[in-house]
């Protein structure tokens, strides 16, 4: 079948939407970032765990690190002496940030003990000081590639002062937008 | 490939209405045409349309890591300076992007020409995904179809699945934007929203016009909240070109479609392609314009015209067409004419639509000219079972 199995309207019908539930379980999860096993191990208490998830995360760190032409381009994103030549193995060499944390984050169980099994990505930090983790999710309707989206790891809405408004949209009135 | 006559469902209308698709009709003149169905076969679309949907999409991204390295081709795109870079930073940390459409010439016979990519604001996207794909459901329940008559339309599952994927890497709070008086625009950004919430990601909406600015030179919403992602129907280049766009560098503000896209819905994209890939099946040959005399089978294009506008035509047979518009200075391309087919009196292009990076569905629209503009009417497609032909034939 070449088309959609289905196509629900959530907020643009008029007629109430049937949703599925689904039931979640109560688990909650706990996620770090660390800059070192040492800074894990003090958090969690784990220190085998803390040491697979480095080692996986650096064994990520060079598939899923934004990939850069040459030297200058990447240490403009992310600083003097914070990239290394890394090779794909099909002879295409090019360069990446090195991984300066990982990710750790597990489920926990109701009495707070961390379930089986984790998840870690690496973590980089770009030169304005920030912290940024790979996108999950390369294939399925995305194709992998070359080097993956990265997600800034601070997410927090801010709020400003605005001082003006109406500064986009000049162009509008006199056409139609869209192509 | 046929143009195949058909009765309307009676309560079209009213279906319309009630899922919001209020600009069926526009300015008393028919949109939505259902009177008439496209039938393709199913090694049509595939071999056809979504293979070299797939493919030429590849090359486009491809094209893009060669832009951005390179001032000439900057030049050539007639991207302002003070955005060549911020560009190229969008471009090396792969800001996701989430759809495009390209628009082809194709009758049945030969290949699909691709006459442009449309991967900043492309619309006409809910008829295609949710409208039409109704459509195909009633009328096959309706027995008005072959029964195992399909549709290359899983817009909606990859629009879900591509706002799923992209979820972590959109920052919050991350609002819809579009022009506040265009019904159709506000259509369109309606229905993303709407596949972004079933996506499980919380948005907001905004018009184009009330996106604020403050002091240190962040964007805001109505309730100064700083915007974090932008989902913008709403052309790069003339952000770029208003008061607010030389903040949108150093704002944080990330944008969908990011910046990246400003090379991929430039028709400069043409001649670049085909000279990357000269006698490309798909392609057209197309040059830089250097705004002398059109010869005979050539078109030309301004960089960044939308909806069909300010087209020149000059046909191998010495007719001349030409369309109005605003894009009257600037840059352009050329492009061999290749005139779209007639089917009874319409010309129908293609526009096949890419989500992600997949190619999930086609939405056509037919004009009564030789140029697809904002007069063309959006006709249903369907994929019919070819069995019964080769007796009909015999």
């Amino acid at each position: 079948m070449k088309r959609s199995r289905t196509a629900a309207l959530l907020l643009m019908s008029t007629a109430p939407l049937l949703l599925t539930a689904c039931d979640r379980s109560e688990s909650a999860s706990r996620e770090g970032l660390y800059t070192s096993v040492e800074a894990c191990v003090a958090q969690t208490n784990d220190s085998n765990t803390c040491q697979q998830a480095f080692a996986k995360a650096q064994q990520d760190a060079v598939a899923t690190a934004p990939r850069f032409a040459n030297r200058e381009a990447c240490e403009a994103s992310y600083g003097k002496e914070k990239c290394a030549e890394r090779n794909d193995g099909a002879s295409h060499s090019f360069f990446g940030p090195l991984m300066t944390g990982f990710f750790l984050s597990q489920m926990m169980s109701r009495n707070g003990v961390a379930a089986n099994g984790f998840n870690s990505a690496p973590a980089f930090r770009d030169s304005g000081g920030g912290w940024q983790r790979p996108a999950t999710g390369a294939g399925g309707v995305y194709r992998g590639g070359a080097g993956t989206a990265m997600v800034p790891v601070n997410a927090t809405p801010n709020r400003a002062v605005t001082v003006s408004r109406s500064g986009f949209g000049t162009s509008g009135s006199s056409r139609g937008i869209g192509g | 490939m046929r143009l195949v006559a058909t009765a309307e469902r009676p309560d079209w209308r009213a279906k319309a209405a009630a899922c919001g698709f209020g600009f069926h009709t526009i300015d008393d003149a028919p949109y939505w045409d259902e009177s008439a169905y496209y039938a393709f076969s199913l090694r049509e679309i595939e071999n056809d349309i979504e293979a070299p949907s797939e493919e030429l999409h590849a090359m486009a991204l491809d094209m893009v890591e060669r832009i951005v390295g390179s001032e000439q081709h900057m030049q050539q795109l007639a991207i302002p300076e003070p955005y060549r870079d911020w560009i190229a930073q969008s471009w090396r940390e792969r800001q996701p992007h989430l759809y495009g459409r390209m628009d082809f010439a194709y009758d049945g016979t030969g290949p699909a020409k691709l006459y442009e990519l449309n991967y900043d604001t492309p619309t006409s996207l809910f008829e295609a995904a949710f409208f039409q794909w109704q459509w195909l459901e009633d009328q096959l329940a309706r027995g008005q179809l072959p029964a195992g008559s399909d549709q290359f339309n899983s817009i909606y599952e990859s629009l879900v699945e591509a706002f799923g994927t992209i979820a972590r890497g959109i920052a919050r709070p991350f609002h819809f934007a579009a022009v506040r008086d265009s019904v159709e625009d506000q259509g369109t950004v309606a229905y993303l929203r709407d596949c972004a919430l079933q996506a499980g990601i919380d948005c907001g909406a905004l018009a184009i016009e009330d996106i604020g600015l403050s002091a240190d030179g962040r964007f805001t919403d109505l309730d100064d909240n700083v915007i974090g992602c932008l989902f913008k129907l709403y052309p790069l280049e003339d952000l770029f070109r208003e008061s607010f766009g030389q903040h949108l560098p150093r704002s944080g503000l990330q944008l969908i479609e990011p910046p990246w896209k400003a090379l991929l819905s430039n028709k400069g994209i043409l001649p670049l392609l085909w000279d990357a890939h000269r006698g490309h099946p798909n392609l057209l040959p197309a040059a830089f314009d250097d705004g002398g005399e059109l010869p005979r089978g050539w078109v030309r294009k301004p960089l960044h015209s939308r909806e069909g506008a300010n087209i020149a035509m000059h046909m191998d047979d010495g007719r001349e067409l030409r369309t109005d518009g605003p894009y009257r200075d600037g840059p352009c391309i050329r492009q061999a004419c290749h005139p779209l087919t007639t089917f009874d009196g319409h010309y129908p292009l293609i526009g096949s639509w890419v989500v992600g990076d997949r190619a999930c569905g086609i939405g056509i629209r037919e004009d009564s000219s030789l140029v697809t503009q904002d007069s063309a009417r959006f006709v249903p497609h369907a994929i019919i079972v070819e069995e019964a032909r080769g007796v009909l034939m015999a």
